[in-house]
């Protein structure tokens, strides 16, 4: 397959996470700091878990139930590391505003601008995105360097790469923006966005286990990206009622 | 209007009557090491390599130093290659696609490599298959007619050159490359294609050295021969002591052979069936006593190397004329006959089993032989023998160690025992085919207590032989079916019992090809360089010719290094026996090579007494040599994917841009 589909499989994965990196996180350096810190955790939740699970792999098993199995308790654990994410973000928040207060004289607005803190969990679900990509599909894209290419028997209409890497895409959208979601959820006490994101989650990985029937990658890989558009549309959604709450406050105010 | 997408989404869900199991597919890959073993699948192959000479080369080659990558189509499915391709031929096709490559060079510009099948459905089909010349080694005749046909089926196309690799492929190998070219013609997708990568690349081609002295020179090639190539034994030991004064009567049979692969030339019929009628007699000799009284010594010789020019037999003889080390103790003043057991696996004819003696030298020798031999022959009424004299209108003998002989001495006795009269009766002379099927034990027994009986007569030089004397020489039938196991097949192959007991073997298949030199012939031999079966051969006439010491068995081969001894088994730790034997290695090279002071091997001039000139055959050094198959995208298709990451990048980008202005024309509106 060569170089170039080698190069090009890697930008089906992460470019859009390129693209989102260079404009609008490499502007601040704090954001960096955020991506950063967010990939590492959730390269290690996944490392934990997978370490967790060796003791049962491989699955020698035909049935789905075991894999079923295997990704609700992982996306569990998951989930309830972001709780825990959140709550870190939530002491370094309350630091940042005291250290800030220490060091500038009294002023009216607050330090972190809602956009501000919509763009930290941007760049939380962007590490949560990242850190799925890596694992899941540029660990195997070494291969797909050489000269050979491969197909998978179950889903033989596209060489395996692409479908990794078309697979790794529509998760690194449903992570990057679910945290944006999930983080309003948190500071709002917004039930539906609470509730939004692991649901989403878990839907997903579940639709996974349809890429296992012969010839199911043909309806899994389209729902997976149906549920990418419906958490960019509820996140866009979200963005835009609380910049025009936002607004409407400020105006009214 | 969520809830809206929900209902859509369950909607979706419930549409699925999929099973939700997954499929039979049991193959699971655990890591990306077993990722890429799926995806290159290593195919086992047999390859022919490059050998040159002092003229040329011959056999195949990578035309450079890259692998060769082609995709798969069969022969019998195509007329005209579109496109550089590596092309699967099956074993009944092989001499029409040869035709044709020679035939059609614009079918030959588009042969990347060749893959040939094996198979025992259509190596039934295949009538006979025979690369080399009609008369295998012709310049080597001591007589003129050189366009006799003695193989008539041959086809030369081994002593081509050919600038593209060739592999035979093994019985798993052949399954699997039918099924992928079976897969290649069904692909319905126009932007993949199964290839085969061969790695084939010969260090003679890379270096552009074209022939022997040249490679020679470069360093880029090795020479052919057996390191410790031919064995000879006498029966019984000589005692160098005293004077050595008896007429010397050598039995001779050859143990290399040659094929267009280089793994793979079993050699069955010719020249193995020989080596084991020898092996036999020998055996069926060892039982007797009273050989010191015999008016006439029994040597027994075997060559390796004759496949190419004669190796073996040349060297010996020039060994003979320089009185050296490895001959100590015939003097070839004494050789009074020679004779030659040639291929005779094949001797059925209407349950009849017909040898046919060629000899050469009209002489009252030549008469007493062949007396002997029609008297061998009655005195094994039982078992449905004949033997003839070869017809008067061949030219002289079939090709054979023996015209080395007469090509040094035209007066030399010897005959040729075969198994044919005026063609050969192997229709798969030095060929991969020529394997356990193409021949019989029954004739090789048969062949083995004709040779053993006449010796017997021929040393006793006694012309009333009682019969009783003649029918205690028996040929152990079993030990020819266990040296048939041993030494045609791979299956025990050399792990049998009877090679185990003396050796300890390096592989399972005998190769019975004779190989290159590694190091220059010296008093001491590296074990590790001297072939299998050169071993084992050593040993197990050593063991058969030898007179047990008077203290039993002594430790070996520390305490066995007294002038007549030698160390049976001395590779099995500490289970070796040192007996009084007369067993020597001869080296096998070429008699126009030399070693020069660098250590280097030389190409020397012509000496006067040398009545042709030597081919000098070498092999071209190699690095490694393989066959994988897997599956390739097209270019196109690879830019097609760059393209699109690209662009998702690019569309990424761009709907950034956009919703950061849209927000920040929300905000500012105020």
């Amino acid at each position: 397959m060569t170089v170039i589909a080698g190069i090009g499989y890697a930008l089906i994965a992460l470019g859009p996470s390129l693209s989102l990196f260079v404009s609008v996180v490499s502007k601040k350096p704090f954001l960096i700091l955020t991506v950063l810190s967010s990939t590492l955790l959730w390269l290690i939740s996944l490392i934990v878990l997978s370490g967790v699970w060796r003791a049962f792999l491989p699955l020698k098993t035909t049935a789905w139930w075991p894999y079923a199995i295997l990704i609700i308790m992982s996306i569990a654990f998951q989930e309830g590391l972001r709780l825990l994410f959140w709550k870190a973000y939530k002491y370094v928040e309350g630091r940042l505003e005291d250290i800030l207060d220490a060091f500038a004289d009294k002023v009216s607005k607050p330090r972190l601008f809602l956009t501000d803190k919509m763009q930290i969990a941007l760049a939380g679900g962007l590490g949560h995105g990242v850190a799925h990509a890596v694992f899941f599909c540029l660990s195997l894209l070494t291969p797909a360097f050489g000269r050979a290419t491969f197909f998978v028997d179950r889903c033989s209409q596209l060489p395996f790469f692409l479908i990794s890497a078309l697979i790794a895409l529509a998760f690194v959208t449903i992570h990057t923006f679910s945290m944006v979601i999930a983080f309003n959820g948190y500071a709002e006490g917004n039930k539906v966005d609470q509730i939004f994101v692991p649901v989403v989650h878990m839907v997903a990985g579940m639709v996974t286990l349809i890429n296992l029937a012969s010839g199911g990658c043909v309806i899994g890989i389209p729902l997976l990206y149906f549920l990418a558009m419906l958490t960019l549309m509820h996140c866009g959604k979200m963005v835009w009622r609380r910049l025009t709450e936002t607004r409407s406050r400020q105006s009214g105010s | 209007m969520d809830s809206n997408l929900i209902y859509l989404l369950l909607f979706f869900v419930a549409q699925l009557h999929l099973p939700l199991h997954a499929e039979g597919d049991t193959r699971s890959l655990e890591s990306v090491p077993d990722l890429e073993r799926s995806m290159y699948m290593i195919v086992d192959g047999y390859p022919c390599v490059r050998l040159l000479n002092l003229s040329g080369e011959i056999g195949c080659s990578n035309p450079g130093r890259e692998k060769v990558v082609a995709p798969i189509v069969r022969f019998k499915n195509v007329n005209v290659l579109a496109q550089s391709s590596a092309v699967l031929v099956s074993l009944d096709e092989i001499q029409s696609f040869f035709t044709r490559l020679s035939n059609d060079s614009k079918f030959a510009k588009n042969v990347a490599g060749v893959l040939i099948e094996s198979g025992s459905e259509s190596q039934m089909k295949l009538k006979g298959f025979s690369p080399v010349e009609k008369f295998p080694q012709a310049e080597f005749a001591p007589y003129r007619s050189i366009h006799y046909e003695w193989n008539p089926i041959g086809s030369s196309i081994m002593w081509k050159s050919y600038n593209f690799p060739i592999f035979l492929l093994s019985q798993s190998g052949t399954m699997t490359l039918q099924e992928v070219a079976s897969k290649n013609e069904n692909n319905k997708k126009s932007y993949t294609a199964d290839v085969a990568e061969f790695d084939l690349v010969m260090q003679t081609t890379k270096s552009g050295t074209h022939d022997s002295e040249s490679c020679l020179k470069e360093g880029t090639c090795l020479p052919l021969g057996g390191y410790r190539g031919s064995v000879w034994s006498s029966l019984p030991p000589i005692n160098v002591s005293s004077d050595q004064s008896k007429p010397v009567i050598l039995t001779v049979a050859s143990m290399d052979s040659a094929s267009f692969f280089r793994d793979k030339s079993f050699g069955a019929d010719s020249p193995i069936s020989g080596l084991i009628s020898l092996m036999a007699a020998v055996d069926a000799l060892s039982h007797l006593d009273g050989f010191n009284d015999l008016s006439k010594q029994l040597v027994f010789l075997v060559f390796t190397g004759e496949a190419w020019g004669y190796l073996g037999s040349r060297r010996f003889l020039l060994e003979l004329d320089l009185h050296s080390e490895f001959v100590k103790g015939i003097d070839s003043t004494l050789i009074e006959m020679v004779v030659e057991i040639g291929s005779v696996g094949k001797v059925f004819n209407e349950g009849v089993k017909t040898f046919f003696a060629h000899v050469a030298g009209v002489s009252s020798v030549a008469n007493e032989t062949l007396n002997a031999l029609q008297q061998a022959k009655d005195s094994l009424k039982s078992e449905n023998i004949m033997i003839s004299t070869a017809n008067s209108s061949n030219p002289g003998i079939p090709p054979s160690s023996l015209m080395s002989f007469l090509r040094k001495n035209s007066s030399t006795s010897g005959i040729v025992l075969e198994d044919f009269d005026a063609t050969f009766a192997n229709q798969f002379y030095q060929s991969h085919l020529d394997d356990l099927s193409n021949v019989n034990s029954s004739a090789i027994v048969a062949a083995a207590s004709l040779v053993a009986r006449t010796l017997y007569i021929l040393a006793s030089d006694d012309k009333d032989l009682s019969s009783s004397a003649l029918s205690a020489i028996n040929v152990n039938a079993s030990l020819v079916e266990a040296l048939l196991g041993c030494l045609l097949t791979c299956d025990p192959g050399l792990s049998c019992e009877l090679v185990k007991n003396y050796i300890a073997p390096r592989t399972n298949c005998p190769s019975n090809y004779v190989g290159v030199l590694l190091e220059e012939p010296s008093a001491t031999p590296y074990p590790g360089y001297v072939s299998d079966v050169s071993r084992f051969i050593w040993n197990f006439l050593a063991d058969r010719t030898s007179i047990s010491k008077e203290n039993s068995a002594s430790a070996c081969p520390k305490d066995c290094r007294n002038e007549g001894e030698a160390c049976i088994g001395a590779e099995l730790d500490g289970k070796g026996v040192c007996v009084i034997s007369t067993t020597r290695y001869v080296p096998a090279y070429s008699t126009r090579l030399m070693v020069d002071e660098s250590g280097m091997w030389k190409v020397m001039g012509l000496k006067s007494s040398d009545s042709m000139e030597d081919p000098v055959w070498t092999e071209s050094n190699w690095d490694a040599l393989g066959l994988r198959v897997y599956t390739v995208q097209n270019g196109a298709y690879d830019r097609l994917v760059l393209l699109g990451g690209l662009a998702v990048t690019l569309l990424a980008y761009l709907a950034i841009l956009v919703s950061r202005a849209f927000i920040i024309k929300v905000l500012k509106q105020d």
